[in-house]
């Protein structure tokens, strides 16, 4: 008992209730930490109670990164190519790529007025098959048009098919369209004048 | 039953004008500090280790920073539950202000010590590690509190001793949250001595509200009862405490 000698006034339990107490408090513990703390901040669920309240990798947020790096395993291609567009001609110029696979591309007219580019229409699009399709199942999207001098940008595919671009000049001279890419394309077709180009990519 | 009994006959039902407190501030006054600490503690409510932009900011300090270190250590003593729980089981049942003042200022000259030795010798001791250690030493003040030693073992450890020891050990936990800091070369003695200057303010104002609300929670009958339920409390806390810092240990 708390007597006049001791500073520290203490209180008179039995030793089984001290026992129970701190084994009590031990169990307490180690409960909370096991239910809750280990699923929460470390991702570790060994009872499953973290899973039921959907507590588990709680604290996980931050090293869930978006996908900064997309691995290819087709053959990395760069080129360049350039369709001289008389008054009212067109072109379309397309590369075969599967869904998920990338390429980097940049397209510009060469002509200039007035310190311009001169402008063509165009539409940057992509088609589920790779030739006129008569299957129902065949679709196409547009992902950029309009009209303008040049484009740059990352694309990556939707889905697997052709994509690529129309080019049509609607002006009264004629105009070089550039071409420069680099992705992970397999083959490109450039359609012009009712006839289609291959050219499968090695 | 000598004394004792004779107190707890004394005891009066909770009122706030009996009792040591009422010699440290009026009611009043305390309860305004209490609500202002609230406010403060609160607002710091994420912040137990020195947060990253606080990290950044004093290392776009060069040379001298006195007042910025000296808010981070007083910031990481208010906010940080492990050492305020600590001495919230030391001073739980000392009554008088000169054991206060005593035991304190040994935990004081306990963390000083290995704090400033910790950050001048360079020691990178394991932050975690010491942290579960700090978490332990909760348990062990509220095992002591339940008088543990001299029922279960028989044997009684000097206390002041005890709170000198893990002084030490609350210190080397001081050491590697100023170390994460990244501390410039140059005036680093200075900056290290404003933390710990921080660090002291920080621990008495915490240390204020906690003998406050104990004083007047001692005042009522029901204390003896609840004391014994408190240190089982303040034991599972420290455990947990422990517990979490050792996973981090293992896991993080």
């Amino acid at each position: 008992m708390s007597t006049k000698t001791s500073q520290i006034e203490v209180f008179e339990a039995s030793r089984s209730r001290i026992l129970f107490g701190s084994l009590l408090a031990l169990v307490l513990a180690a409960a909370i930490l096991v239910a809750f703390i280990l699923p929460a901040e470390f991702n570790r669920d060994p009872l499953g109670v973290g899973g039921i309240l959907g507590i588990s990798g709680l604290s996980q947020m931050a090293t869930i990164s978006v996908e900064t790096v997309n691995k290819e395993d087709t053959a990395f291609h760069q080129n360049s190519v350039s369709f001289e567009l008389l008054p009212f001609e067109f072109v379309e110029y397309k590369y075969a790529l599967r869904e998920g696979s990338s390429m980097v591309y940049h397209w510009a007219v060469t002509e200039t007025s007035n310190g311009e580019a001169r402008s063509v229409s165009f539409d940057f699009h992509g088609e589920s098959q790779d030739t006129e399709a008569q299957d129902s199942e065949a679709y196409v999207e547009s992902y950029s048009e309009g009209e303008g001098g040049r484009e740059s940008g990352t694309f990556i595919a939707p889905f697997e098919g052709i994509h690529g671009w129309f080019w049509a000049n609607h002006g009264s001279k004629s105009v070089t369209v550039t071409l420069q890419t680099a992705g992970f394309y397999t083959k490109s077709l450039e359609f012009r004048d009712g006839f289609v180009k291959k050219q499968i990519m090695k | 039953m000598t004394e004792g009994s004779s107190t707890i006959a004394m005891r009066k039902p909770c009122s706030y004008s009996s009792g040591s407190i009422k010699h440290l501030l009026n009611a009043k006054l305390a309860n305004l500090y209490l609500a202002v600490l609230l406010v403060f503690v609160s607002s710091w409510a994420d912040a137990h280790d020195l947060s990253s932009a606080n990290a950044r900011f004093v290392e776009g300090l060069d040379g001298l920073a006195v007042i910025p270190y000296m808010y981070l250590g007083a910031k990481h003593m208010m906010t940080g539950y492990d050492h305020l729980l600590y001495l919230v089981g030391v001073v739980f049942f000392l009554r008088r202000l000169k054991d206060v003042v005593l035991y304190v200022s040994l935990f004081t000259l306990g963390h000083s010590i290995t704090l400033m030795g910790g950050v001048l010798l360079e020691w990178h001791v394991n932050a975690s590690l010491i942290d579960a250690i700090i978490g332990l030493s909760v348990a062990y003040k509220a095992f002591e509190n339940m008088n543990g030693f001299k029922q279960v073992f028989g044997c009684v450890i000097n206390p002041k001793v005890a709170v000198l020891l893990f002084g030490f050990f609350h210190g080397l936990g001081l050491a590697t949250k100023l170390q994460d800091l990244s501390l410039s070369a140059d005036s680093l003695v200075i900056n290290m001595l404003s933390f710990n200057v921080g660090v002291e303010i920080g621990q008495a104002l915490g240390l204020a509200c906690i003998v406050m609300i104990l004083g007047r929670w001692r005042q009522c009958n029901s204390f003896q009862k609840q004391a014994f339920v408190a240190n089982t409390v303040l034991m599972s806390l420290g455990f947990l405490l422990a517990g979490y810092q050792l996973s981090a240990y293992w896991w993080a």
